[in-house]
């Protein structure tokens, strides 16, 4: 909200800059958040008399104008406009003067005329919303010839750009800022302008009305006030530039006087013509359910009982608090003009403009709360500058209604709490701080004092609020500072937090890049993956209301966040490996067609050679096997066993998926994830040339890291035998290492050894092999395996014993030994 | 002397001037090896020269014994010294062979890199934790009833206007589903379930309807509460200098303003000294030239917000904070643009690295 500095002049006596005022402003709640001044770099423009005016000698669209600009001053000025006239006083723009743009004048020759500078529109002057388009801005007859324009009608005005809290609604006008900067200045004096003394307003109406009727309680009070024989026109000068300043186009007078009283003093108003309502009664109520109405902006609202209409003889004229009706405005003919000054409950206004969207300048301030008993002053306010804008008569009794209304209640301050919270606590100055907010000290002079806010501060409730009364006006800089003492309980940053620093401390090591893509993602996602119908992820908890159809559904896999970050990675022109990985929520169904949800902590990997992948190395190339590698360091360090099972992914390439699960005690294992080539299908799509390896883990079942089981070595020496397989390739690709090593732990059993546990110390596979030497349809798989037990030398006879029985069942199991 | 002896003594000299020639001449570690054997091996000179001891008299045997096995003992040394030389000298010319280019580029995966912001977040846990906060966490699918009401935001409230909130269709116990709009409603989930006292940083995701470069629609938080007896604002102010001097490496200046927040009273915002100017540029980026950084609100819990906890806040108070993670990460590492986080723009993290 913008502040006039020249406005607040005529509410407040203040001896500061306004500099000094943004400052102690901001740092007492009202962040001021930028000065200007609307007048920018204008400089030299003076009020001037045109003396003279005649047809340019050649050129017909023009005009030669001798004007004056005191002081014996005579210029020679050419203009296109044609709304002037001999006499006219206008602002001048001579010669060496700048306009606020920064454009600076000189002369200029129109078809053999010599212009001195120009006179001047008001778009020129930097305020387009004061006059018409076209045509000089012509001033009030009265205007000082040969003074600055910058001096006159507020033009070189300071504003401040406020951002007022919610809770300040008091705030939102100029006398607000005012009473506000007398609790911050207690030097300073408030004044009140002129158009505030009370009205004479004897009379009674001249056109007959009836009852105001107000059966929906949430209507606190509603007054209305006559102005007849008023003459619609524009506002004076100075009144149009305050409304432009303030963001507020000038209209007709009538409307003007209006938002000038809301600015200057909070209220909103409404302005009818007395001939367009449908009756001569206004009713206030709660809307029925569904009830259709036509708001002035041309859209057509459905209403509840939460809402409030302003009828007419049935007729709803207002959306009570919001906005008006389409028919009641004033218009150029109108000479009788009824002014509505009401006040509605914060609750009620702010139901409705929350749920139809609607922010109107009303709506705003009345669901910060406007003080109930504003109404009667800002109405005779608005009434006598109606007489002195429109000429009308204004001095008829107003009609009026009220509801009950709350009434301030008392606040009680104690030392006690003062001194907890702000360590400070002078309790007769605490009081008088209080006090300049206009925040009455009713009772108590030691440590429990007791104070009555005024009616315009309902956000003073609670000691607290007094509290910080006193804090903000004292400033929280200069309070001492300290740290707390012992805590009662040990700090924890529990299992999650520090297993999510843990994984990402391995896999950057790793080499993985972190990134963080978005939890909502594109409608269509689940297709793109190709989740089908059955599979919970393909249906994931939608928002109701998007910024965009490309963040629309809630994650329910990190894949697609991966894959955007891939493609992203490549449109930025990288071509080297991308290896990035992401952990995060993802948002789960409890079932297909449950609204409950379950949010899941996952990580997930992406593994990308590059578009690019030459290196002067060899080995280089990451494929499923690399990546594998990565998923058991995680598991494996926080103590788990994996185990990899040939697995299927709607997205993930065929051939080339495992479920990854972890061992669990009794020779159960759980599911915690897979690891899976991207189906060529969608690296195509992306265009990518594969493989694009990824991974995708459940982080709960890691939380808890289990004690890693650490054995001492033996030492004795082991004894190692190699052995190679010929498998023959129609068994498949699936599985055979985990069947080989199955058999030979099975075969390799302790048992008969006289030692207990495993007598097979590791099995390692060295080499697999398909070519030259190898039958056509075989390869050839090559191990080395360790013997060794912990506490004596194994006989030679004792190792060719038990790999004699490795050998042999290798055998029987269809694996024939080279 | 006996002409035995005087032999011997001659053979002696012979080997021994041998022994020198060969071992001088010896440039390659297998003529090494020959001169071994020739001299100190089992069939060699040397050898059958101390066979022949048996010859001597039991008077001349030790003098001449001494001086052979003196004699074997330097061979073998000086065999020992010449081998390690010459194997040195092998070595020398094999590592000048096996020069490499040291300026190629590493084999193997290059270290990844973090993200600003989960690194930022880990910092503060870690700080926060320091200063004996334990972390709590909450859904990011939130209830209407925790995200405002709890938090003396009713739904008339203007207040909710600061906050654009992405909302899910239908209504349940706990009114509307949202995203919450801030990590606010931990606090009141933590009271709820831990009681008072309570010290917890409740950092994560966070979802506003706003998109532009300095507003992401998802952007990250760290909400502290702190609830005991007798909590002072001093506390707060100890407990985020501490931390933001932590977390920047150096002490910096602090300014509070007073603001207004409905889940806390007295209520302020806290501005950092520039990170990047200290306040003496005008014309900083960074801060605008104001030479403050505001990077979060705060305040002394409101009575409502702590009834709501299920603490009676006639006995216990506190105050809670919330700084801006992203906002913290961009400071901290010099970031303009917060769209560039989410974007999963590998590269980005890369910064300076060979593509």
């Amino acid at each position: 909200m913008f502040v006039s500095w020249e406005l607040l002049k005529d509410f407040i006596e203040l001896d500061i800059s306004p500099e000094e005022a943004a400052e102690r402003l901001t740092l007492s709640g009202t962040e001021v958040e930028s000065m200007t001044r609307p007048e920018g770099k204008l400089k030299g423009v003076v009020v001037a008399r045109i003396e003279t005016l005649e047809k340019h000698p050649t050129d017909g669209h023009l005009f030669v104008a001798h004007l004056n600009s005191g002081g014996g001053r005579s210029h020679l000025c050419v203009t296109s406009a044609r709304n002037m006239k001999q006499g006219d006083l206008v602002f001048y723009a001579g010669a060496g003067s700048v306009l606020p743009d920064g454009t600076e004048l000189g002369m200029r020759d129109f078809a053999g005329v010599e212009s001195a500078g120009m006179m001047l529109s008001a778009a020129e002057l930097g305020l387009p919303d004061v006059d018409s388009p076209d045509g000089l801005l012509i001033l009030p007859s009265d205007a000082p010839v040969g003074t600055e324009a910058t001096t006159l009608y507020h033009i070189g005005d300071t504003l401040l750009d406020v951002s007022i809290t919610p809770n300040r609604g008091d705030l939102l006008s100029v006398v607000g800022v005012a009473r506000e900067l007398k609790g911050l200045f207690p030097d300073s004096t408030l004044t009140l302008p002129y158009w505030l003394r009370p009205l004479e307003q004897e009379k009674a109406w001249t056109e007959d009305f009836g009852a105001i009727s107000l059966p929906d309680k949430g209507c606190l009070c509603y007054r209305l006030g006559l102005a007849t024989g008023a003459k619609m026109g524009p506002s004076p000068l100075t009144a149009r530039v305050d409304l432009c300043h303030l963001g507020m186009r000038p209209l007709v007078n009538a409307v003007d006087v209006t938002n000038y009283v809301m600015l200057t003093l909070g209220q909103p108003l409404h302005a009818f013509d007395l001939n367009t309502l449908p009756a001569r009664e206004i009713t206030v109520r709660a809307a029925h359910e569904g009830e259709v109405m036509t708001t002035l902006d041309g859209k057509e609202r459905t209403l509840t009982p939460q809402d409030m209409l302003i009828t007419s003889g049935g007729e709803a004229i207002a959306l009570a608090g919001v906005m008006g009706g389409q028919q009641t405005g004033i218009n150029d003919d109108t000479h009788t003009v009824v002014v509505e000054s009401a006040c509605f409950s914060p609750v009620r206004v702010g139901h409705t403009s929350r749920r139809l969207g609607i922010s109107s300048e009303a709506a705003f301030r009345f669901s910060r709360t406007v003080d109930p008993t504003l109404s009667r002053t800002a109405l005779s306010a608005s009434l006598t500058l109606m007489r002195e804008w429109c000429g009308a008569e204004v001095d008829y009794r107003p009609l009026a209604a009220e509801n009950e209304y709350p009434a301030p209640q008392p606040v009680t301050l104690t030392k006690k709490k003062l001194s907890t919270y702000l360590s400070w606590d002078n309790m007769d100055e605490a009081t008088k701080i209080i006090e300049g907010f206009g925040i009455r000290h009713t009772s108590g002079n030691g440590d429990q004092r007791t104070f009555l806010p005024p009616t315009w501060r309902p956000d003073i409730a609670i000691e607290e609020d007094l509290i910080e009364e006193v804090g903000r006006f004292r400033g929280y800089n200069d309070a001492p500072s300290r740290l707390p003492g012992e805590p009662a309980h040990r700090a924890d940053i529990g299992a999650p937090t520090r297993l999510a620093a843990f994984v990402r401390q391995v896999l950057i090591a790793r080499g993985y890049v972190e990134v963080m893509t978005y939890s909502f993602l594109p409608e269509d996602f689940p297709s793109w993956l190709r989740l089908a119908k059955d599979d919970l992820r393909a249906h994931p908890l939608t928002l109701a209301n998007p910024i965009s159809r490309d963040q629309t559904a809630m994650r329910t896999t990190l894949v697609p966040g991966l894959l955007m970050s891939l493609k992203a990675t490549l449109a930025s022109g990288w071509r080297g490996p991308v290896r990035a990985f992401e952990q995060g929520r993802t948002f789960l169904r409890e079932s297909i067609d449950s609204s409950a949800h379950v949010e899941i902590d996952r990580v997930a990997g992406l593994v990308f050679n590059g578009s690019d992948p030459r290196t002067p190395w060899k080995g280089q190339e990451e494929d499923f096997y690399s990546v594998k590698a990565d998923v058991i360091a995680l598991i494996e360090e926080r103590g788990f066993r994996p185990v990899f099972v040939p697995g299927h992914e709607p997205f993930a390439h065929a051939g080339q998926t495992a479920e990854v699960r972890i061992a669990l005690d009794g020779g159960e294992s759980q599911r915690i994830g897979w690891l899976a080539r991207l189906k060529p299908a969608l690296e195509q799509e992306m265009d990518v040339s594969g493989p694009v390896c990824l991974f995708e883990l459940d982080l709960a079942p890691l939380e808890e890291a289990k004690r890693p089981a650490l054995h001492p070595v033996s030492s004795f020496p082991a004894s190692l035998r190699d052995i190679s397989l010929l498998v023959a390739n129609d068994r498949g690709q699936d599985a055979v290492a985990a069947d080989i090593a199955a058999v030979v732990r099975e075969a390799a059993q302790a048992e008969g050894t006289g030692t207990n546990g495993e007598i097979l110390e590791s099995l390692r596979l060295f080499d697999v092999y398909e070519g030259k030497g190898i039958p056509e349809g075989f390869r050839s798989m090559a191990y080395s395996l360790s013997y060794r037990l912990p506490d004596r030398t194994l006989k030679d006879e004792e190792v060719e014993a038990i790999h004699g029985r490795v050998r042999e069942s290798l055998s029987q199991r269809g694996y024939s030994i080279r | 002397m006996n002409p035995v002896a005087e032999s011997i003594k001659e053979q002696i000299k012979g080997v021994r001037t041998a022994f020198e020639e060969a071992l001088a001449s010896a440039s390659q570690t297998e003529a090494l090896e020959e001169a071994r054997v020739r001299f100190t091996g089992k069939k060699g000179e040397l050898t059958s020269l101390l066979r022949s001891l048996g010859k001597l008299s039991s008077e001349e045997r030790p003098a001449v014994g001494q001086e052979l096995n003196a004699l074997r003992d330097e061979m073998e040394q000086k065999l020992e010294a010449r081998k390690v030389q010459l194997r040195d000298a092998e070595n020398e010319r094999l590592e000048a062979e096996e020069r490499i280019d040291v300026t190629l580029p590493p084999r193997g995966r290059p270290a990844g890199a973090f993200h600003p912001v989960f690194q930022t977040l880990h910092e503060l846990v870690n700080i926060m934790q320091g200063l004996g906060y334990s972390v709590a966490l909450g859904p990011e699918k939130e209830e209407e009833h925790y995200n405002f009401d709890c938090l003396n935001m009713p739904s008339w409230h203007p207040a909710r206007d600061m906050q654009d909130t992405f909302y899910f269709p239908g209504e349940g116990q706990g009114g509307r589903s949202l995203l919450r709009t801030h990590t606010s409603p931990v606090q009141v989930r933590s009271m709820l379930k831990y009681g008072a006292p309570l010290r917890i940083v409740c950092p994560g995701k966070t979802y506003r309807r706003d998109n532009d470069p300095t507003h992401s629609p998802m952007f990250h938080q760290m909400e502290g509460l702190m609830i005991d007896k007798d909590v002072s604002f001093s506390v707060l102010k100890g407990t985020i200098s501490e931390m933001t001097s932590a977390f920047f490496g150096r002490p910096l200046k602090n300014r509070f303003r007073a603001s207004y927040f409905p889940f806390t009273e007295p209520s302020m915002e806290l501005d950092i000294e520039c990170v990047e100017c200290s306040g003496r540029n005008p014309h900083c980026r960074v801060c605008k030239g104001t030479g403050w950084l505001e990077v979060g609100g705060m305040g002394m819990v409101h009575p409502a917000v702590i009834r709501a906890g299920g603490i009676d806040p006639d006995v216990y108070n506190g105050f809670a904070f919330g700084f801006g993670l992203d906002r913290m990460a961009m400071l901290k590492y010099g970031i303009s643009d917060l769209r560039l986080f989410f974007d999963g723009n590998v590269s980005y993290f890369l910064s300076g690295r060979d593509a």
